[in-house]
């Protein structure tokens, strides 16, 4: 499945978490929590949506685990916040999110709040990639 | 509010629950729905089923993480209320955990009404920590719970 696909799919149940018109425009570059006024449960059922529709899994900690990458525990994050090699590998991984909307110290159980639609739409088509590899 | 269920029974290693309510029909809150037909809400059915729903997720998320929560009912994500329950009512509902993670857990419910389906859905208990102030609720909890489980 190509990104436009996997971005019309997410987008819909997009708009199915938030009830909203079938029309209603969702962007790539939407911030979920900033421009879409997403709450922590609509992230969780967004989630469960795209897992029963891709038939993928997307587990608590997945986002923590790709984003910590290689990095060891305490070099990516002490006392439940990032450090700085941990921040600037967020950064990297939501590459197209505005860096102002980061706040100096990130706690590791807030990286959701800074998603873009886009990064919800590369974290499906990662999952697919593994899916088809295993 | 907990005063409807009578028993819970529960298998965390399966991940399962099941209970019985016993509903009056002469309770003041219930009396104008509906006058001369009583039915039971279908908001009570869904926290009826969440109050067998959430000791059970409170168990799996100790067996499995370790961990003592609460939970609180965080969704209702699918919901069909298959035909209408009068009152008074004996019901007996069910709890399915579909998966479990430290923070939520999604559970399938039922509610039977004299053996009928009543109440089918998915239920998301969100499981926060405690704190110090919850001290008394989670004592209430504890003793509902014996009271419950010593019913069986």
């Amino acid at each position: 499945m190509n990104e436009q696909s996997t971005l019309e799919v997410v987008a819909a149940e997009i708009r199915a978490t938030l009830g909203i018109a079938g029309d209603a425009p969702i962007r790539s570059e939407s911030l979920l929590f900033y421009d879409l006024s997403f709450t922590s449960l609509d992230m969780l059922d967004l989630l469960f949506r795209v897992e029963s529709h891709f038939q993928i899994a997307i587990p608590e900690g997945t986002f923590y685990e790709l984003t910590k990458g290689v990095l060891a525990d305490n070099d990516f994050a002490q006392e439940g916040m990032l450090t700085p090699k941990g921040r600037e590998r967020l950064l990297v991984l939501l590459y197209d999110s505005p860096p102002k909307i980061f706040p100096e110290r990130i706690h590791i159980k807030t990286f959701l709040r800074y998603c873009t639609v886009g990064a919800i739409v590369r974290l499906v088509d990662y999952k697919l990639k593994m899916k088809v590899r295993d | 509010m907990f005063e409807f269920i009578q028993s819970i029974a529960m298998v965390p290693e399966a991940g399962k629950a099941t209970g019985e309510a016993v509903v009056p029909s002469e309770r003041p809150m219930l009396a104008d729905h509906f006058p001369g037909v009583p039915i039971l809400p279908g908001s009570l059915l869904i926290e009826l089923a969440a109050q067998i729903a959430g000791p059970l997720a409170e168990e799996m998320v100790k067996l499995r993480y370790g961990l003592n929560r609460w939970a609180i009912l965080g969704m209702v994500r699918d919901a069909k209320f298959i035909q209408p329950v009068p009152l008074p009512a004996g019901l007996k509902l069910t709890a399915e955990v579909r998966r479990c993670e430290a923070a939520s857990v999604v559970l399938q419910v039922s509610v039977e009404d004299r053996g009928q389906l009543a109440l089918r859905g998915e239920l998301v208990m969100m499981m926060v920590e405690t704190t110090p102030d919850w001290e008394g609720a989670i004592r209430a909890r504890n003793e509902r719970l014996a009271k419950w489980r010593a019913v069986r």
